[in-house]
């Protein structure tokens, strides 16, 4: 038998996979688990080698496959968070209800993911997107909460709804599913081109999470089970900036709309629809990173910084050029390994303290010294600080905006960014600093299965920081595969048209820097070691540790600033209401049981036929 | 850049270290001195700068665990690798390869580092001390880097040294203090707030907050700390200088700029109270940054000032 391997046997292989862990979970709870662990990280070997197969096309019955360099690169990153994440699936398979069904449905939203970045034809992406939705939709009522996943569904069919309506008329209009092809047609015909851009563009926001749609995430990642949240955070999420990639990038925007329009003498830069985008980037990112400052829940506020990071992607990719939209595709692999490996830290104080609530914790870096340091990694790489990769895209970002003198969109990311420090740094010191709490005395580091992904994440984010163009090599590959402008990159140097970094270089003087300050720190007498509640007070004598720690409505002089504005979930809870006032409506008029109701029904319909028999 | 380059580059930045140090430790002293004048006071010997860090570097303090002092050497090693960053005069470590953003995102890495230190320590007026720092931050850095986007965009380089050249080509009429006189007013606003003088004194706020962050802090880690004070007022003095007056050409131009924006600064806290947190956002997000969208849309649509 001629053995080769391609992208439909891993997908088939996964499914496989899939139904074996529902198998042997039954079997046992812990081998299970280990089936996902082995399955993802196979997977992710697997794709690793097919790089060399972009471009091939494959079948699995009547679904087609084809590597595409954009492909390639989402699958990539999505199977390390799944195959990082999936190490935690073991240490949580006591604490579901279903963990049988957890892992088979782990395992099939993987397969989903992977079947969407490799799918050929518009019907294949369909239905595995689908897969994607409804493998998350049953896991996501795992954790806290079932309204969550309601929530969740609700988004999710909207905008698969929107995405098949768009799929059809191209189908209508074309007469192919052909992903490439049809929207590279569509860039030709302005109403196919804005149609399509508007449905698909529709589900790829949702799936990120950007304004106005941003409500679901922190609902379902908050109240997902702990692992599943990174996998949310980090993989799922950055599936619709794979959508959003093919109307932007695939389907080349600036051909199909028009830039020739002028506004106050000088011509934008951008065309329409791209600014529409890029504005509703500008305001998640806004309403991300106030909604993140004001959380007390350590995995709602993540989540509300998957908004704001959601709203950095969708910028980049609206701008549409070479440094944008490489920057747009290095903060989605950035903010992946950053927030899985958040989300992970999370989950780790969650199973050895059981709570997220961070007024309950505090003072936890005494007790789990690694969780702390890989917490504290991913936070600099999400706030966009060297040495760490999401500096490399969040300035690849700013210089672009800067280029362009985008001033009130620019002036939204500065916000989030400089937002971002503040959000991050809650829960570092209310979770990991401060005074430890009496009751979690003798809490104990995370075990070391859980350490290992953790670490790995960790360590990608720096070694992507310090030496980001082994990424960005591959991402001007996928740039100019799809006709984009490829990056200027000079050894460690990266170049844009005004201005230049050198990651490395910055990461030796800083070293240079920490080694001054470290050679005049032991050059001085050593300190005296004093416990963590001798404290200055004040004169006053406090014992409890709990009652020293500054961790309940940490920003509140900040956050009463905006309490009154207007929320979003007001708008939907508006439309809820609405909606249900007409079933209401429409229940008290066609399905009442009171005889004068039924009569007169009884009387239209009659009057109606002698009417129409008459006429 | 080979490593010739490298080495040479990383030479002149400890040279430019070791200068800021003296440099503005000395100016620090001798603006106490100016300002006790102002006060009707005596004040202290130009040089107290120097006596207070090498006694407190000397004594033997408080540890509150390993995060507390990795947290100082974090902080003062970022600091420092910035510091190793800025052009001065014409020398630069690292001509082209001195983006502004490694100004505000190096530092922060500074920042964090002290931060962590602080609320490490275990006390809740660290705590809000931070809070305090972080939020006044969201306040100042926004329109700041609005008006930097405003002079990238005009000058086409987001180089700092390179920033600095452009406006020496003719002169006085070429500096940003001419062409963009709105930036540069909204640029020394948000320098006072970086540089934490008052009416943006509030994360210290010593009577209020027992200073703050450093309210635990005693022997070589504050002398660290106050080390990082000197290196971070040479950083934000320098960017100050050279993004909206020109860089310098000449020591004297360069002494003459570099101390006058400074003593401006200190003077000014002088004169004024001090502002609650929530006050120093509402004022921020009032008029410096509508005036710094302003200047960006004036160099954007107008053209002038490029």
């Amino acid at each position: 038998m001629n053995f080769q391997l391609s992208v439909s046997l891993v997908i088939a292989g996964l499914f496989a996979a899939s139904v074996l862990a529902w198998l042997l979970t039954k079997l046992n709870k812990a081998l299970g688990a280990w089936v996902t662990v082995v399955a993802s990280a196979a997977a992710l070997t697997m794709m690793a080698l097919l790089h060399g197969e972009i471009g091939s096309t494959v079948n699995l019955f009547f679904l087609q496959f084809t590597l595409t360099e954009y492909g390639w690169f989402f699958s990539v990153i999505m199977l390390a968070v799944f195959a990082c994440v999936s190490f935690f699936n073991i240490y949580w398979m006591p604490k579901l209800i279903h963990p049988a069904a957890y892992n088979m449905l782990y395992l099939l939203a993987l397969t989903g993911t992977l079947g969407a970045f490799s799918a050929r034809d518009f019907i294949t992406l369909f239905i595995f997107w689908e897969l994607i939705v409804w493998a998350s939709m049953f896991i996501i009522p795992f954790g806290k909460s079932r309204k969550a996943s309601v929530t969740y569904y609700a988004f999710s069919a909207f905008g698969s709804l929107s995405m098949l309506y768009g799929i059809l008329f191209l189908y209508h209009k074309f007469g192919s599913f052909e992903i490439s092809s049809v929207l590279q047609q569509a860039a030709g015909d302005p109403t196919a081109a804005i149609v399509a851009f508007v449905t698909i563009g529709i589900a790829g926001l949702i799936k990120l999470g950007v304004f106005p749609f941003h409500i679901w995430l922190p609902q379902a990642h908050g109240n997902a089970p702990e692992p599943f949240s990174p996998i949310l955070s980090g993989g799922l999420v950055k599936a619709g900036g794979f959508a959003a990639f093919l109307i932007v990038a695939v389907m080349p925007s600036y051909k199909a709309f028009s830039t020739n329009i002028e506004f106050l003498g000088r011509q934008l830069t951008m065309p329409l629809p791209n600014y529409a985008l890029a504005i509703l980037g500008a305001v998640s990112i806004v309403v991300g990173t106030l909604m993140a400052i004001s959380q007390n829940d350590f995995k709602k506020l993540i989540a509300y910084s998957s908004v704001a990071n959601a709203g950095y992607i969708i910028i980049g990719l609206a701008m549409a050029g070479g440094l944008s939209t490489g920057g747009a595709l290095m903060h989605i692999f950035a903010h992946a390994i950053a927030s899985a490996a958040a989300f992970l830290a999370a989950a780790a104080v969650v199973h050895r303290t059981g709570t997220t609530k961070m007024n309950e914790l505090g003072g936890l870096i005494h007790r789990m010294p690694l969780t702390y340091l890989v917490y504290l990694i991913a936070i600099i790489s999400m706030a966009g600080i060297p040495p760490m990769a999401g500096f490399i895209s969040k300035w690849m970002l700013f210089q672009s905006m800067m280029g362009r003198g985008m001033a009130f969109i620019a002036a939204a990311a500065f916000f989030g960014s400089i937002g971002s420090f503040l959000y991050v740094f809650r829960p570092l010191s209310a979770v990991f600093l401060g005074q430890l709490s009496t009751k979690h005395r003798y809490v104990k580091e995370a075990p070391p299965l859980m350490m290992f992904p953790m670490i790995l994440l960790s360590l990608a984010s720096v070694v992507f920081g310090v030496f980001p163009n082994w990424v960005l090599r591959i991402i001007s590959q996928v740039q100019t595969s799809v006709g984009l402008e490829g990056l200027t990159l000079e050894g460690t140097k990266i170049i844009a048209s005004n201005g230049a970094i050198d990651p490395t270089l910055i990461v030796i003087i800083f070293g240079l820097g920490f080694l001054i300050a470290m050679i005049i720190f032991l050059r001085f007498p050593k300190s005296r070691k004093v416990p963590l509640m001798d404290q200055y007070t004040a004169s006053e004598f406090i014992w409890t540790p709990e009652l020293l720690h500054y961790a309940t409505d940490f920003y509140a002089p900040f956050e009463r600033l905006y309490q009154k504005a207007p929320r979003t979930e007001t708008l939907y809870r508006t439309i809820v209401h609405k909606v249900s006032e007409l079933g209401a409506f429409a229940s008290y008029a066609f399905y009442s049981f009171k005889p004068g109701t039924v009569l007169l029904w009884v009387a239209i319909v009659v009057v109606a036929m002698l009417g129409g028999s008459v006429l | 850049m080979n490593m010739n380059q490298v080495f040479l580059g990383t030479l002149t930045g400890l040279i430019i270290l070791v200068f800021a140090f003296f440099w503005q430790t000395t100016l620090s002293g001798v603006t106490r001195k100016i300002v006790a004048r102002f006060h009707k006071r005596y004040g202290p010997k130009f040089y107290q700068e120097f006596r207070d860090i090498f006694k407190l570097l000397t004594k033997t303090g408080i540890s509150h665990g390993w995060v507390y002092n990795f947290g100082v050497m974090m902080a003062l090693g970022g600091i420092m690798g910035t510091a190793m960053f800025m052009p001065v005069m014409q020398f630069a470590a690292f001509p082209g390869l001195d983006n502004i953003f490694i100004y505000v995102y190096l530092f922060a890495v500074g920042m964090l580092g002290m931060a962590m230190s602080a609320v490490g320590s275990g006390n809740p007026l660290a705590g809000i001390g931070v809070m305090r720092a972080l939020t006044q931050m969201v306040g100042y850095e926004v329109p700041f880097m609005v008006v930097v986007l405003a002079m990238v965009y005009g000058h086409g380089t987001a180089s700092v040294s390179e920033l600095a050249a452009v406006q020496q080509t003719a002169g006085l009429a070429t500096w940003n203090i001419v062409k963009m006189p709105i930036g540069t007013l909204v640029g020394f606003i948000c320098l006072l707030g970086m540089l934490g003088k008052k009416p943006f004194e509030t994360f210290i706020a010593p009577a209020e907050i027992a200073s703050g962050p450093m309210v635990e802090y005693g022997g070589k880690q504050l002398g660290m700390l106050m080390l990082l004070h000197e290196f971070s007022i040479f950083i934000e003095v320098s960017l100050f200088v050279n993004l909206f007056l020109g860089g310098a050409v000449t020591v004297v131009g360069y002494a003459i700029k570099y101390v006058g924006v400074f003593v401006l600064a200190s003077l000014i806290s002088q004169a004024l109270g001090r502002f609650k947190i929530d006050q120093v956002i509402k004022y921020f997000y009032r008029w410096p940054i509508a005036l710094a969208l302003v200047q960006a849309l004036i160099v954007i649509f107008l053209g002038w000032g490029v």
